[in-house]
Parts: structure tokens; C-alpha cells; sequence
């Protein structure tokens, strides 16, 4: 899962960089409002409790796999705090084993921290407010947002490897499958591990697990988280839906030169023309697309949401929610 | 364990007397230069490879080192490389594949060359000056303290489960004792953790840690 230096473009690490710089940045403001005196070493033994966990091999056949710990760190410590232990986790990895690059460090916190951590615990509290928060619903909701992400994040990382290979060189939609394929045993593992570690804390310390009742109501908490996996999800589509129009443009324009000139599209020059035509003439396409990009995923999310009202139109379950 | 990490982190040599602003900033610089460089002016990655090589033998880390480092790392980066040639039924790809793996060992030895020149706190004193928020840095220095201490909290718990069970059993009741493990590992930890919180706010812990500068 960890992705190391040289896989994805510069400008692909720069985009993932800044949008996990938000995020991460955004998880240090809302921790600020709470007891910082208490999260800091919190944070960092749960920190290390996932890097230590990673170390636990699960036997496989003919291999092993381990604890990715997003939704984990996330169900123990909420969102915020979750998706800071987890970069933690993968920034110490990254330095101290190579495990997972130091210019790609941002793609792997997006993936792991931000999509693991936040996403997370958007998909793992919605479900527990819907199934009511008995502890054999968080042990669900736990189980479920754990597969969701991973898939999420091996999505995620088709994209960004996509974006940073160039059309002939790769196959994306094989890539896409092999992926998806491994990633969902990798998920169901990943799923399986933190539904019986969930299952052990609520036996043990109920305690521990995070819930949002004591930064205020349950609602509004998990309306915030909504709203910033809303706001990261445009962010998403804003900075990446350019990069992907660039391809599509490039292919475009050597079509139109093969018509005029059939030398010239050998040459070297023809990557630097492409450039000229798409500063020129395609900033508007681009931006285009950027907003088409937004409308597209701001219209799933708003579908997301009415079919959530859906279901809290139902009175058991609004009962069961709001009793408890 | 531990010691095998960042093992020439303190001992001395023409690197390790280097400013550490500078050491941070020539190994992100390598990286950065060695992931951007392309394709066209390859010999350019060879020469990146030597200044490597270079400074691991500047900094006397040991060759012997280096290889143990790159047989773990080596493997793993090749399976995930191979997606690009299995993307396209093994026909291409190959040269893209190879240039990948080049590109990620520069900048793997180059990440190690880092942690090996200096000692960890230093580096984190290095970034808290830089842009690093102070939060950050601080929790980081938990993380770093406390990892070693679950490491042989879990090395023990192993011990355990090995004197207490016989080997074998299905793969998933193996799943279960190991998850139960890390839960088991979980609740301790966490315990442990409130207990050094409540330890350090009768020491006048407020929020702000206060260490001694290293440089």
C-alpha cells in the first residue's frame, strides 16, 4: 500500500501533497479546540500502537499481511486525532524503514490518513447511527468502513498512477482491475482484523472507543465530518480533474497533426507545441472540466445525503438514534 | 531492533558534523532531483546513484548495512512495479518498470542516508524550526518514544502466545489470537497512556513540550 519515490509524477505528489496538507493541517486546528494537554500523548501512543501493530503479520497463504489501522486509530480517537496518528505512522515509516517515499509521503497520508482516517469515520459513524449505537453496530460499522476505504484508497491510487503515465504506457483499466481485485481480499483482511480488535475493546474498555457525544451533539459532529469530506471531496475533483483533461487534450492534438504534418509529430518538439496550445487556447476546457468535476461530485454527495434522510425519516430507527 | 533502524545515527564522521539543515534539505533535494529528472538525460540518475553511494561511504555506513536495508526494501518495491508490465500482459512496459525502480532505490538510500547522519530528535528539533507545527513535532516525540516500548510490549505478548498455544490451528483462529493480541496490546497501551498523562499533569504538563535543543 505504501507507495515509494518514483511512481507518481511530481506534479501528482505536489496535488496530493497540498490537499493532505489541508487536511492534516485542518485535524491540528480541530484538535486545538479540544484538550490538547491530553490528545498529544494520546495521539502518539495510539500512533504507536498502530506502528506497532503493524508489525504483526497476519499469515496468508504463501504470504502475510498487516493492520493498515486508519479506521481503528479513528474509532478509538475520532477523526481528527485519527488521521494525525495515522500520518504520524507514515511519516516515521517513510523515514526510518523506506517504506513509502518521502515525495509521495502527502499521496500515501491522502490515502491512508485522510481517506482512512476521516473517510473513515464518516462511513463508520453514519452507519452506526443508523443501525443505533449498540456495540454489535460499531463492531459493523467498524468492519465495513475498514473494506470501504482500502478499497477507496487502491481507487484512489490507480488515479494518481494514471495521471502520472503517459497514455500508451499503461493500461488503465487492467490496472484498475488487478488492483481493485487484490485490494478487496486486502480489504476484507484489513476488515476482518479491526472488527475483532474493535470487538475486544468494547468487551474490555468500552471506554476507549471515541464517541462524539463529549465534543458536543452526535448530529452536528457527524454533520461537520459531512461537510469536510464534502469540502475534501471537491478539492478532489477541482485538483485532479485538470491533470486528467490534459491526457484526453494531448491525444486530441496528435490527431489534428497528423492531418497537417506527418513528419512533425515525430519529432521532439511536438510535446512542447502541445503545451503551447494547451497554455493558449485550452485554460478554458481546463477549467471546464475542473467545474464539471465539482458539479459531479457535489451532486453525488447531495444524492448521498437524501438517501441518509431517507433513512432517518424512519421512526424506529430515529427513536433508537436519538434514545440512545 | 531499535538499534537497527537508524544505527549510525550518532556516531561521527564528516556527515554527521554537516548542519542538519543542510543534511535535511540535500536528501530532499536528491529525491526530488532524481524523481524529476527525465527520462532523456538518463546517464543523469547514474551520477545521482554515485553522490549517493558517495555519502553513505562519507558518512561510514557500513556496505554490509546498505545491502540488508536494500534486500528488504528491493522485493517489495518490485512486486508493486510489476503492475505496470502485468497491466499490459507482460508485452511492455518493461523499460518504464525499470526506470521506476531505479528512481525509488535513489531515493530510498537517500532517505537512509538522512536518519543515519543524524539522531532522531535532532531531525525533529531540525523540522520544529522549519515549518513543522509544534503539535506535530511533539506528538511525533510521544510516538517515537512509545513505539519502542509497544515493540516490546508486543515481543513479549508473543512470547506469551507461543508458550500458551500449540502451533498451528485454522488460518482464521490464527487471524483471531493475533487481532485479539493487538487489541489486548490496545487496551494496554491506552492504559499506560492515561497513566503517564496523569503522571505528567502532576508534573506541571500543559500542553507545550519543552526540550532541550540538541545542536
Amino acid at each position: 500500500m505504501h507507495i515509494p519515490d518514483g511512481f507518481l509524477s511530481t506534479e501528482v505528489c505536489a496535488a496530493t501533497t497540498a490537499l493532505s496538507l489541508g487536511a492534516v493541517g485542518y485535524s491540528l486546528h480541530k484538535l486545538k479546540d479540544s484538550l490538547a494537554d491530553r490528545t498529544v500523548p494520546m495521539t502518539g501512543m495510539m500512533a504507536a500502537l498502530v506502528f506497532a501493530g503493524q508489525m504483526v503479520n497476519f499469515p496468508l497463504i504463501g504470504t502475510s499481511g498487516h493492520l493498515i489501522g486508519g479506521v481503528l486509530a479513528a474509532a478509538i480517537l475520532g477523526p481528527w486525532a485519527g488521521c494525525l496518528a495515522l500520518t504520524l505512522v507514515l511519516f516515521v515509516q517513510c523515514l526510518l524503514f523506506g517504506d513509502g517515499g518521502i515525495i509521495s509521503l502527502g499521496a500515501n497520508i491522502l490515502h491512508m490518513g485522510v481517506v482512512g482516517a476521516i473517510g473513515g469515520y464518516a462511513i463508520y459513524s453514519a452507519i452506526r447511527r443508523f443501525l443505533g449505537r449498540t456495540g454489535s453496530a460499531t463492531i459493523v460499522a467498524a468492519v465495513v468502513a475498514s473494506w470501504v476505504t482500502v478499497m477507496a484508497a487502491a481507487a484512489l491510487f490507480c488515479l494518481e498512477f494514471r495521471l502520472s503515465q503517459s497514455a500508451e504506457e499503461f493500461e488503465f483499466l487492467n490496472a484498475f482491475t488487478l488492483m481493485v481485485t487484490v485490494h478487496s481480499a486486502i480489504g476484507i483482511g484489513e476488515a476482518l482484523i479491526t472488527g475483532v480488535i474493535v470487538s475486544f475493546v468494547l468487551k474490555q474498555r468500552p471506554d476507549l472507543l471515541y464517541s462524539s457525544e463529549t465534543n458536543g451533539s452526535v448530529f452536528i459532529g457527524l454533520r461537520r465530518v459531512f461537510a469536510a469530506g464534502m469540502i475534501f471531496a471537491l478539492a478532489i475533483a477541482a485538483f485532479l480533474s485538470p491533470f486528467a483533461s490534459s491526457l484526453p487534450d494531448g491525444l486530441e492534438s496528435v490527431a489534428m497533426r497528423t492531418g497537417i504534418d506527418e513528419l512533425e509529430r515525430n519529432t521532439i518538439h511536438s510535446p512542447l507545441a502541445d503545451y503551447d496550445i494547451s497554455v493558449l487556447t485550452e485554460s478554458w476546457p481546463i477549467l471546464s472540466v475542473s467545474l464539471a468535476g465539482i458539479v459531479g461530485t457535489g451532486s453525488v454527495l447531495v444524492i448521498a445525503l437524501l438517501l441518509g434522510r431517507a433513512f432517518r425519516l424512519r421512526p424506529s430507527l430515529a427513536d433508537a438514534t436519538s434514545g440512545d | 531492533m531499535a538499534d537497527y533502524i537508524d544505527r549510525y545515527g550518532r556516531s561521527r564522521s564528516l556527515c554527521h558534523r554537516l548542519p542538519a539543515l543542510a543534511k535535511l534539505v540535500m536528501a530532499i533535494t536528491v529525491v526530488l532531483v532524481g524523481v524529476s529528472i527525465p527520462v532523456e538525460l538518463w546517464p543523469l540518475q547514474g551520477v545521482l546513484m554515485g553522490i549517493v553511494f558517495m555519502g553513505h561511504s562519507l558518512a561510514r555506513i557500513p556496505m554490509s548495512y546498505l545491502v540488508r536495508r536494500l534486500a528488504l526494501f528491493l522485493p517489495m518495491l518490485f512486486l508493486i512495479s510489476l503492475a505496470l508490465p502485468a497491466s499490459q500482459g507482460f508485452s511492455s512496459g518493461w523499460p518504464i518498470m525499470i526506470r521506476i525502480l531505479f528512481r525509488s532505490t535513489v531515493a530510498f538510500l537517500s532517505v537512509l542516508w538522512l536518519i543515519n547522519v543524524m539522531p532522531f530528535d535532532q531531525l525533529l528539533v531540525t523540522m520544529g524550526r522549519l515549518f513543522v507545527p509544534k503539535v506535530f513535532i511533539a506528538t511525533l516525540a510521544f510516538m517515537y518514544r512509545y513505539a519502542f516500548v509497544l515493540w516490546d510490549e508486543i515481543e513479549t505478548m508473543k512470547v506469551a502466545r507461543r508458550a500458551r498455544t500449540f502451533s498451528g490451528g485454522s488460518l482464521l483462529f490464527r487471524w483471531k489470537t493475533l487481532a485479539q493480541m493487538i487489541g489486548m496490546l490496545l487496551v494496554r497501551a491506552m492504559t499506560r497512556a492515561e497513566r503517564v498523562h496523569g503522571a505528567m499533569c502532576a508534573r506541571g504538563w500543559d500542553g507545550t513540550v519543552r526540550s532541550i535543543d540538541t545542536e
